[in-house]
Order: structure tokens, then sequence, then C-alpha cells
């Protein structure tokens, strides 16, 4: 099947697609919208990133052997910690311990279970599979982290009062927080759901674009995206679930106190 | 819930403080040096102007905050060493708004058997009616949304909701604060039935003077966390001992509020 010729684009055709970026900023200078160096700036990250990214999993793909493979992905998952940690204004308290932990378990769980269990290549640090699953799993897992965390902390700020008006009546500190734990958990998995339901008819999704660019048969392309959507939506979910099950719990004592902001 | 027997359960404060960090790093002391007792079958009222620390304190006494320093007693036991679930169904608290769940009134009042795990009791129980009866709610109102109801009829349910539990001791903050005077006189005369019916000991803080001059039993005056004067509520009130005291009850929202 992987017979078919992808085209190598070259100097010249990225020069003609980044006139693209040069079109958007007429277009926003033309409209006086202010945002020129905003666009030039992201699209010169954007160039040096993906150049850089490109160079270093050409060298980790030629080494082959597990240690830069490993060390890629907790680069990556540092990035990303650092990237939802930097998004959220209110952090709980321990934020960087509970959500470290979480991605760590949620993510780094999810992540084995499938790559070793349900597609089952080996070797287990083969970076062709491992890099580019890996790295939609935590990237999708990060989005969740960081709604489960900002939201459980706007939560138990905005709703003090119903919480200390439950503890008054005896109620748990798990009791006093059910809405806030239940609120934000919710709005941790509802990009997700939301995905899950419009993919195929809103947008082809990207990876399986990517595979039947470089020439996979559409069918196979579309089982990677169903089973890799699967993986996501475990690990949004479990990881998002141990934000807000450890995360609660910060914001009180042990004697079901809630602690002062 | 178990009655307890032998002494008359009280809530006694022996040199009770509470020190907190300013953002700046220095040490505020917020209560100093606070000593009293709170009899059953007596409203005890704390009053003092905001920011005198009368919050503090009253959260104090069901574990909502803890004391830097000092002892609170329940029926002459540490507090510190009851488990912090029972003690809140001993020492009831109502808080200063009134939040309701969301739901029926129902369900509002059947929230505190929710969180102890026991199966609520119906809206026909002999529960209820009592609970009712003590704050005068009608019946017919179980069904409401709780959150359509008038400030006067959730503060009544608020109240209610404190007492399903049985508790020895009612703490109100502020109950008055959201009240005009009628709503605020049924609410007197509301919390000295309860406190002889079921022979509570209250403790209300207040600024309102109204309550401290038709219902407290012993009032307690603070100012900037210190207790400046205590004693039997109708005396204090007439012969009042300390200027500071004094001063207090002469600011002109006071003599207004408690004259109209």
């Amino acid at each position: 099947m992987n017979n078919l010729h992808i085209i190598p684009l070259n100097v010249i055709q990225l020069v003609s697609a980044y006139a693209l970026i040069l079109l958007s900023l007429a277009l926003a200078r033309l409209q006086h919208i202010g945002h020129e160096k905003q666009l030039l700036w992201s699209s010169m990250r954007m160039l040096f990133q993906l150049i850089a990214v490109g160079y270093l999993l050409h060298l980790v793909f030629a080494i082959n052997s597990p240690l830069p493979v490993v060390l890629m992905l907790l680069a990556m998952a540092g990035f990303s910690l650092q990237v939802a940690g930097s998004r959220i204004k209110k952090r709980m308290p321990n934020f960087w311990r509970v959500v470290g932990s979480s991605i760590i378990i949620g993510c780094g769980g999810v992540t084995f279970y499938f790559c070793l269990l349900v597609v089952g290549y080996s070797p287990w640090f083969d970076p062709r599979y491992l890099i580019p699953l890996a790295g939609m799993i935590f990237g999708n897992a990060m989005n969740g982290a960081s709604l489960a965390a900002e939201r459980l902390s706007s939560e138990m700020h905005e709703r003090r009062e119903e919480i200390e008006c439950a503890l008054s009546l005896g109620a748990t500190s798990r009791q006093s927080a059910q809405e806030a734990i239940r609120n934000a958990y919710s709005a941790a998995l509802r990009p997700t759901i939301n995905t899950m339901a419009a993919t195929g008819i809103v947008a082809l999704p990207g990876m399986m674009t990517g595979q039947i660019l470089s020439g996979t048969e559409p069918i196979i392309a579309v089982r990677y995206q169903i089973a890799i959507l699967c993986a996501i939506t475990g690990a949004v979910a479990v990881t998002s679930f141990l934000i807000v099950q450890q995360g609660y719990r910060r914001f009180f004592t042990e004697a079901h106190q809630l602690k002062g902001e | 819930m178990e009655q307890t027997s032998g002494n008359d359960p009280l809530v006694e404060f022996i040199d009770v403080g509470v020190t907190k960090l300013s953002p700046a790093g220095a040490i505020m002391v917020i209560l100093d040096r606070i000593s009293f007792t709170a009899q059953q079958g007596q409203i005890t009222g704390i009053i003092g102007a905001s920011g005198s620390g009368k919050s503090t304190l009253i959260r104090l006494c069901n574990r909502l905050d803890d004391p830097s320093e000092g002892t609170i007693l329940l029926n002459g036991q540490n507090i510190a060493t009851i488990d912090p679930l029972l003690l809140r169904r001993k020492i009831a608290m109502v808080l200063q708004k009134p939040f309701m769940f969301e739901g029926t009134l129902l369900e509002n009042l059947q929230r505190p058997f929710l969180f102890r795990n026991m199966a609520p009791p119906s809206a026909k129980s002999e529960e209820m009616a009592r609970v009712l009866d003590l704050v005068q709610l009608p019946a017919e109102m179980l069904d409401r949304d709780a959150r359509s109801l008038s400030g006067g009829e959730q503060q009544r349910v608020n109240l209610a909701r404190a007492l399903v539990n049985h508790p020895e001791v009612l703490l109100l903050d502020e109950p008055t604060s959201a009240l005009d005077r009628p709503s605020t006189a049924r609410l007197a005369s509301t919390l000295s039935n309860i406190c002889h019916n079921e022979h509570l000991a209250i403790i209300v803080v207040t600024h309102d003077l109204y309550l401290a001059e038709h219902i407290v039993n012993h009032l307690i005056y603070l100012e900037e966390g210190r207790i400046i004067e205590q004693g039997a509520g109708t005396q204090m009130l007439t012969m009042p001992q300390t200027t500071a005291f004094r001063n207090f009850l002469a600011q002109p929202e006071r003599k207004q509020k408690s004259s109209s």
C-alpha cells in the first residue's frame, strides 16, 4: 500500500507556501487589525520550532534506541505541563504536584496500554509509533488537565458559601465540594466529547489526513483514527479524574475545613 | 442523636486567640484572649462593629476555623478532640447569607440527612412537622423551589435546616442583616421559642441592637478582637460600664435602629 510516492516539498515550494502568511499579513494591515506583529512572530516560531523538531526526530529515528525516545517524550510532557500551567491564572494549592502526577499516571498508563497492548508493535520504543501516538495523547490530556484544574479552582472560589453551608450541616469535604468536582470533570471532558461527535463531519482529523497523504489506505487510516480517539478520551478522562480527586482535597484541611484564600 | 447526660450542654471559651499573617508578613491579632461561657437554654449575643472579630469567633465554635491558641469546650470536652462531622451536628450553624441548595424546600431540609448517608424523612414525617413548626413555615411550602422563596423565608429554611440535626448549640452569624424590622422581630421571637422549647444554647453574632435588647440573656461586646464588656443583656444596654461600649451604643445608626 505504501508504494505511493509523497512529494517531498522543496525550499521553493515552502517559500511559496509561506507567501500565504505574507498575504495574511497584508490583509491584516489593510484592515488595520493591528495584529501583524503577533502574526509574524507566531509564524516565525512555527517555522523554527517545526524545523528544529524535524531534525530532532530525524536524529531520534536514526539512533533508534529507547533512551532518546523516552527523553523526547519527557521533554514534550514537561513543555506541555508548563504551557498548561502558564495558561491558568489562579492555580490550586500544590498545582504542579497534583497536575504533574495526574498526567504521569493518566497519560503514561493509557499510552502504555494503547501502544503495547492495543497496537502491539515492537520494539516498544519504536519512535515511528511511540512519538506521534504519545504526543497526541499527552497533548490532548494536557488540555483536559488545564481545563480541569482551572475550573476546579474557580468553582471552589465561587462556591465558598455553598461549601461552608454544607460543611456546617455536617457534610464531609467531598460532599460539600461535590458540585465543584462534577463541573470541573465535565468541563475537562467536554471538548473531547464534542470532538468525537464532530469528527469526520466537521473536519477530517489531522492524523488521518497525514496518513492518507503519505499513502495509507483510508480504511486503515480511519481505524487508527478511531483507536487514537479512544486513547485520547481515556487519557483525558483518567488525567482529569485524578486531578479533581487529588485537587479538591488541597482546598480542605483534615478536619473538613475550607482553607482560607 | 444521643443525648448527653449530666452537665448542662454549654460552650466555654478559655483564653482563645486567633492570629493571622497579613499579606505583608506581619502578625495580625484577630482575637485576643477570649473567655466566656454560653449556657444551655440561654441566648448569648456577641455584638461589635464590623471587623471586631465576631464572625471569626463564631466560626471557631463549629470548627470552620481553628484557634491559634486557647481551648473551646463543649460539655467540658475540648472540641479539637471531637470528630468535626459529629461536632457540626451538635453545634449547628446558620451562616449569614441563607444559601439554598438547588431543589425544593423539602430537599433542602433533607440535605443534612443525605450528608450522613441516612434515609431522609418524608414531607409527612413528624420530623419535618417539628422543624417547620419551630420556624413557622407552612407545610404547603415544602414543594416550592427553595431559591424562589423570599429573603425572610429563606432565612427560616436556613434555620430549620440547621435544626434537623437536633443540635445542642445553635450558632447564628448576623441572621438579621438582610431582614427588615418586622422580619427581624419575627425571627427574634422564633429564636426565643426555639431556645426554650429545644433547650438549646444559642450564640448569635449581630451588629443589630434589636436582638440584643429583646432576646439576648448574656451579652458580649467585642472591639478589635477583645472582649471589652460582658454581662446580662438588658443591664449592659441600660448601664454600659465602659466608655468604648457607651460610644458604640451612642452611634447614630444604632440609636435610630433600636428606637424604631
